[in-house]
């Protein structure tokens, strides 16, 4: 190549560069800054925009479109009305009674909520066809919806559950309320793809994979519920959590969740952390002690030995693991599900000495082998850290844990059919806001999610759902947790919470608890 | 011309039925959806009743023509996990996405590496040449979830010159086509400047300078155009390996392609949505090769004979 050429193509070069550095420099730019709400979640899960069509992770986007019967108040977590204004519960805990808030407008103009949108949902969210987690129990639970006039919704129970309003019917769970109206206009298939509800927002647009953009509805200013601050919230899914933390930096995302480690980074960025309180409870769990299930009940589990259990508990100093792993933000458990019933509920204390006390009165003063299999989820990234830091504290009682990494779907799919017999895991709770459903789920052999029961256990269980007075049902629910504890049910670790870091567009944000995010109630800063 | 895309076309109906059912049984060893899809409060008979409406509890060779003789109707299925949403209209509406990513990172990568080989040829042993010897290697070597996150850092967090993720704008592209075409981009300058050196060092070329034919002519004329072949031949498999194996790049800058989506349907063992990816990716494989044996063929007039 001769020289001019050369020459011809480095200014060139040159000159495209610059050009391109121009360009490229920072203006007021689309991506940042927007006017709008710009929530970054790791997953929208199915995607799907009708509260039976998957999971309750799509509860970040659906729930300032639907609204529900009863809400959690923030800070005291009572049980306030909804779009039930009121509710009474028969004596026997099988007769509840709603009385619905009159004037509460569908948005598309399908008109007001009334009664049949109420029966209408909870049918749908229990046909065979819902991926609502909460489905299975709730069609069991549920015998007959009545509708004897337009605001009165009455729901016969198969069985007592005092705990329905905050429970299953609550903003917790997923009986968000559709409007049967659209269903029947549309037909199920297009109805499913436009959400309907009462909320403040309605949607504005979808980009699969991508974004999810809410917008205000046009009649808000008289919404029942919220006056909301902002026009347009735009979810974005955002699966890397080193991401979200950039966008958090460049204005790009106003609310996001973070992990622990990432606190001080945003901190430092000049961004402020709020963190939803006891909303998931790390935990390593004990396989094989269904003791009322042949296929999932391993006696020759070390393990399987009271003793043995609290043993693995006083063996773990889980204050230092949440100071440690995660930044102070959680308090050391003594179950796993934020109860208030189970506050007095004493956790073990770390205390190695003991340990291995008790692992020589069970025969084992020359420690086991265990495997210990663990996972990421959300919540959850730590789990794998928190494996290795209990690994550890049990080497030190003589106990030689090996950590498995696995993915959570394959270790679901052991733990429902039976066959993890053989080792411990970890996992991230069962955050219910009703604490009786999550009782259920974890320790009643009938859940294919139970780990740990006893016949005296479902015995308590089964003696507490029949109790009627108040008073007695809160001792014996106590006593439930204690029970638990004392028989070192699982290793309790902590009740933890969920940073998420905030945007300087954000003035007040209050997450209530798992799983009710309140995304309409965000307030603009001054 | 005919003949060839003939031939093609029955060969790519056979190795799609062999991948169909290649997916088919792959996908069944990861595990049961239906485990995945219960609630926290299920019981054995729902998880019973999920797997015969799912229509697990066939026989694997009754699930498989099933499967087979609806996807000859154009119905792969609907997804497990999303509803009722077709799995063919979920795979549909992610592709745009991925291709138009690799589209541009294709576009930077063969621009770039071209120059970059070309250069390093003619400047051998020159700080060019090792300048481009030495992207060659950092891009083959440096992980694409490193240099994602690290680019985001410089170029969106510290710069702000362009956005940290997302889709949408032609900013959202630069980020993500640099990750995904570094790794390609130095294949390509290699291939070129190896290939560019043994033309460079042919008698045709000498023919060509004895002729009196200027350097540019010789260079990129000539020499350029034998050195292409090669490149053409994996351009083909770049693009469609730009599509399909950019899930890492997709989950750091939140891109919505078709990687991510059967990442995630892998995860939640959604068999009509990987079986769906797998059979579209395979035959964006086929129509990649396809259009490069073509290209070989315009570019090549050797080919053309050989039929």
């Amino acid at each position: 190549m001769t020289k001019p050429v050369l020459g011809t193509l480095r200014r060139t070069a040159l000159g495209l560069l610059c050009g391109v550095a121009i360009s490229l420099a920072p203006t007021a730019t689309a991506w940042a800054q927007s006017d709008d709400l710009i929530v970054a979640v790791s997953t929208f899960s199915e995607e799907t925009m009708t509260p039976w069509g998957g999971s309750g992770q799509r509860k970040t986007y659906l729930d300032v479109v639907y609204e529900y019967l009863t809400y959690v108040e923030p800070g005291t977590l009572k049980t306030v009305p909804g779009l039930a204004e009121s509710w009474e519960v028969s004596e026997d805990g099988q007769r509840w009674t709603f009385n619905l808030r009159k004037g509460v407008q569908f948005s598309g103009g399908y008109g007001e909520l009334t009664s049949a949108d109420v029966a209408y949902s909870i049918e749908r969210l229990i046909r065979d066809d819902s991926r609502a987690g909460p489905a299975s129990p709730m069609r069991r639970l549920i015998g007959s919806v009545e509708t004897p006039d337009d605001y009165t919704v009455v729901v016969n129970l198969n069985f007592p559950d005092f705990e329905l309003a905050q429970g299953y019917f609550g903003a917790t769970q997923q009986l968000g309320i559709v409007s049967k109206k659209h269903f029947d206009t549309l037909g199920e298939a297009e109805a499913e793809a436009t959400p309907i509800g009462t909320g403040a927002y309605e949607l504005a647009s979808i980009t699969p994979g991508s974004e999810i953009v809410m917008k205000l509805r046009d009649d808000v200013e008289n919404h029942w519920r919220v006056t909301p601050d902002f026009q347009n919230i735009v979810f974005k899914v955002v699966p890397e959590e080193s991401t979200r933390v950039a966008m958090l930096r460049t204005g790009e995302a106003d609310i996001a969740p973070i992990g622990f480690d990432s606190i001080p980074t945003v901190r430092d960025a000049g961004l402020s952390i709020v963190s939803a309180e006891a909303t998931w409870s790390p935990v390593v769990r004990f396989g094989g002690l269904i003791e009322t299930s042949d296929n999932r009940y391993n006696p020759d589990a070390p393990w399987a030995i009271k003793e043995v259990r609290q043993a693995l508990n006083y063996a773990v100093d889980k204050q230092t693991i949440i100071d440690e792993l995660f930044q102070g933000e959680g308090t050391v458990a003594s179950s796993d599900t934020p109860v208030p019933a189970w506050s007095t509920v004493e956790p073990y204390p770390y205390d190695p000495d003991r340990a291995r006390e008790l692992l020589a009165e069970a025969g084992f003063e020359n420690g086991f082998d265990i495997t210990i299999r663990t996972f990421t989820t959300a919540p959850g990234a730590e789990l794998p850290l928190m494996a290795e830091a209990v690994a550890l504290y049990w080497q030190d009682i003589g106990v030689n844990a090996s950590i498995e990494p696995v993915d959570w779907p394959s270790l679901r799919s052991e733990w429902t059919e039976g066959r993890a017999n053989n080792y411990v895991w970890t996992h991230r709770g069962f955050p219910f806001a009703s604490a009786a459903n999550g009782m259920e789920a974890g320790y009643l052999a009938a859940s294919v999610f139970a780990s740990f029961s006893t016949a005296e256990l479902e015995a308590m269980i089964q003696d507490f759902s029949t109790e009627v007075d108040p008073a007695s049902r809160e001792a014996k629910f106590t006593e439930i947790g204690q029970y638990l504890r004392d028989e070192a049910a699982a290793v309790f670790i902590a009740l933890a919470n969920e940073p998420y870091g905030i945007s300087d567009k954000v003035g007040e944000w209050k997450i209530t608890t798992a799983y009710v995010w309140n995304f309409d109630q965000v307030t603009r800063a001054e | 011309m005919l003949k060839i895309i003939v031939t093609r076309v029955g060969e790519a109906l056979v190795a799609l039925l062999l991948m169909s059912l290649v997916i088919f049984l792959l996908s069944r060893l990861t595990g049961d959806p239906v485990a995945l899809l219960l609630g926290d409060g299920a019981t054995e008979a729902d998880k019973a009743k999920l797997t015969q409406d799912l229509g697990l509890d066939q026989p694997l060779p009754i699930q498989y023509l099933t499967f087979l003789g609806d996807a000859l109707t154009g119905d792969f299925g609907t997804s497990v996990t999303a509803g009722s949403q077709p799995a063919l209209q979920l795979v549909l509406a992610r592709l745009p996405a991925s291709l138009s990513l690799a589209a541009v990172a294709l576009v930077f990568t063969v621009t770039i590496g071209i120059l970059f080989g070309v250069l390093a040829a003619i400047r051998r042993n020159s700080a060019v040449d090792i300048a481009a010897r030495l992207i060659a290697l950092v891009g083959q070597s440096v992980p694409s979830f490193w240099l994602g996150i690290v680019l985001m850092y410089i170029f969106a967090v510290q710069l702000g010159w362009l956005p940290t993720s997302g889709y949408g704008q032609w900013q959202h592209y630069v980020l993500p086509a640099a990750t995904l075409g570094l790794f390609t981009l130095a294949a390509i300058t290699r291939l070129v400047r190896s290939s560019m050196l043994e033309a460079l060092g042919s008698e045709y070329i000498k023919l060509a300078r004895i002729k009196g034919l200027s350097e540019a002519v010789v260079i990129w004329k000539h020499a350029l155009a034998n050195s292409l072949i090669p490149v053409i031949t994996f351009m083909g498999t770049f693009f469609a390996v730009m599509i399909t194996g950019a899930v890492i790049v997709e989950t750091v800058f939140s891109w919505p392609g078709i990687g991510r989506l059967a990442y995630e349907s892998i995860l939640s063992r959604d068999f009509p949505v990987v079986q769906t990816v797998v059979l579209v990716i395979t035959s964006l494989f086929i129509l990649a090769n396809l259009a490069v044996d073509l290209l070989y063929v315009l570019v090549d007039p050797r080919m053309r004979s050989r039929g």
